[in-house]
């Protein structure tokens, strides 16, 4: 067919994207957010309103945005090899950023917990502060986590040989150690002794562990998209970079979350 | 407190009116739904290579329910024409760097393969990556282009369709005088050296 149909197909693998509002309207949001945010905890009366709405607002337009994405790769087949390549890519890129982003947290409990000052009372945890125990609620998360590890392994082997009740299931018991995560986190929360107002080891282990659950959350909500789209017949066994990709993130989640439990929680107790 | 403020007082302003919820009543909902429901349905089918001729052909029959689609049964547009050319052992895409195995000469110039009225060959010399890139334009009209820097010769080899539909209106409608090539050394004193 080659020379006498070639010119009704593009003549490289590229996807050069139309016009799409969602870049705008995601940074509008995310401006909006930011603004709200910082108003918010500057006292500002209602602003909190406007918090959520804008919370809601970022996710919407997130979801409008990926929805397009997914209709381009799946309905439409415009993601060829190259173009997979370039997501993996991004996407490998995003996760380094984000291990920097907690390289840069960490450096910061260290650079308290290391040396801690004499107004710390020179020791770590600093005086006064009742740290929680490792061996309790933290040591039955990362079991959780590490399970979910191997379950979603599971999930993606199951995928790729073709075992579609494996492969749902395998994601199913994964969301569901991570929602079980998830909910021990806010019990120690909800029943630790400290604060993050109290003192720099507070900031520093809500900071850590905070945005840890963050990400938690996220990657807990990646993979939810992904196992909607192996249930609605979106992912082969070749292409499923989105699910992949949710994968990926979850393992960085899961090893941050090991940083944490050895140097924050054990190491700092 | 301002945000309440203004609210009731646009609420106030606004005129009063019937409150439509719907253009149209919500029974005729149930009938497009219907409708959706029972058109036939598009049914793709695995094509070969040589049968595909348009996106029409690229519509694939996915997979059985209960089952793990494999990207044969489901990949659809580019994507599958990529795939459907790798398993019958075309590269759809040359992506392949010009060739540069040798130097172009007028009489045995480096051919390029282009489906379109245009394209662009990145020429580095010989051997390869000889000098900086540098991009050569041939079109229908004038298939050979010689490198500035080298003087490597390059010759658009047409691979689209015969009747190609963009080729009776150049400018589109815009009727711009037509491009003089300019007159060149060869013109005065060498004819020869001019390629047509």
């Amino acid at each position: 067919m080659i020379y006498k149909s070639k010119s009704n197909f593009q003549n490289h693998p590229f996807h050069l994207v139309s016009p799409s509002p969602w870049p705008l309207f995601t940074s509008l949001s995310l401006f909006i957010l930011t603004t709200a945010t910082v108003l918010f905890m500057h006292g500002f009366q209602g602003f909190q309103y406007l918090v959520a709405l804008a919370v809601f607002n970022v996710i919407y337009v997130m979801a409008l945005w990926f929805r397009d994405v997914i209709s381009e790769g799946t309905y439409l087949g415009n993601h060829t090899n190259a173009v997979q390549k370039g997501l993996n890519l991004g996407v490998g890129l995003f996760i380094i950023s984000e291990v920097f982003f907690f390289l840069a947290i960490f450096w910061a409990f260290f650079h308290s917990a290391i040396s801690p000052s004499v107004e710390l009372g020179a020791q770590w945890p600093p005086l006064g502060i009742q740290a929680v125990n490792p061996f309790e609620l933290p040591l039955l998360n990362t079991i959780l986590l590490l399970s979910s590890g191997v379950t979603i392994t599971y999930a993606h082997h199951s995928l790729i040989q073709g075992n579609r009740k494996g492969a749902l299931y395998g994601t199913v018991v994964t969301i569901i150690l991570a929602v079980i995560f998830t909910f021990f986190q806010g019990v120690e929360y909800s029943v630790s002794s400290f604060t993050i107002s109290d003192s720099v080891y507070g900031s520093c282990f809500y900071f850590g562990t905070g945005f840890h659950g963050l990400h938690v959350i996220i990657g807990t909500a990646f993979l939810a998209v992904g196992l909607w789209r192996l249930a609605a017949y979106h992912l082969t066994d070749h292409h499923h970079l989105g699910y992949e990709s949710g994968i990926l993130y979850w393992h960085f989640v899961d090893v941050v979350w090991l940083f944490l439990y050895i140097s924050v929680y054990y190491w700092g107790y | 407190m301002f945000l309440q403020r203004t609210a009731s007082a646009l609420a106030r302003r606004s005129p009063a009116r019937a409150f439509t919820l719907a253009q149209r009543p919500f029974s005729s909902s149930v009938i497009r739904s219907n409708e959706k429901k029972w058109a036939p349905k598009q049914e793709g089918k695995i094509l070969t290579f040589d049968e595909i001729k348009g996106e029409d052909d690229l519509f694939a029959p996915g997979a059985k329910p209960g089952t793990i689609p494999t990207d044969l049964d489901q990949a659809t547009g580019l994507e599958r024409l990529e795939l459907i050319g790798k398993m019958q052992g075309i590269d759809i895409f040359d992506m392949r760097p010009l060739d540069a195995s040798r130097k172009g000469t007028l009489q045995d110039p480096i051919i390029v393969n282009g489906a379109g009225d245009e394209q662009y060959a990145g020429c580095t010399g010989f051997p390869a990556d000889s000098h900086q890139v540098t991009w050569l334009t041939v079109s229908r009209e004038r298939p050979i282009e010689r490198c500035l820097e080298c003087g490597n010769v390059v010759k658009l080899n047409y691979i689209g369709p015969e009747e190609d539909p963009h080729a009776h209106d150049h400018d589109h409608g815009h009727h711009h005088p037509p491009h003089v090539e300019p007159k060149t050394f060869a013109d005065y004193v060498k004819p020869d050296y001019w390629y047509r």
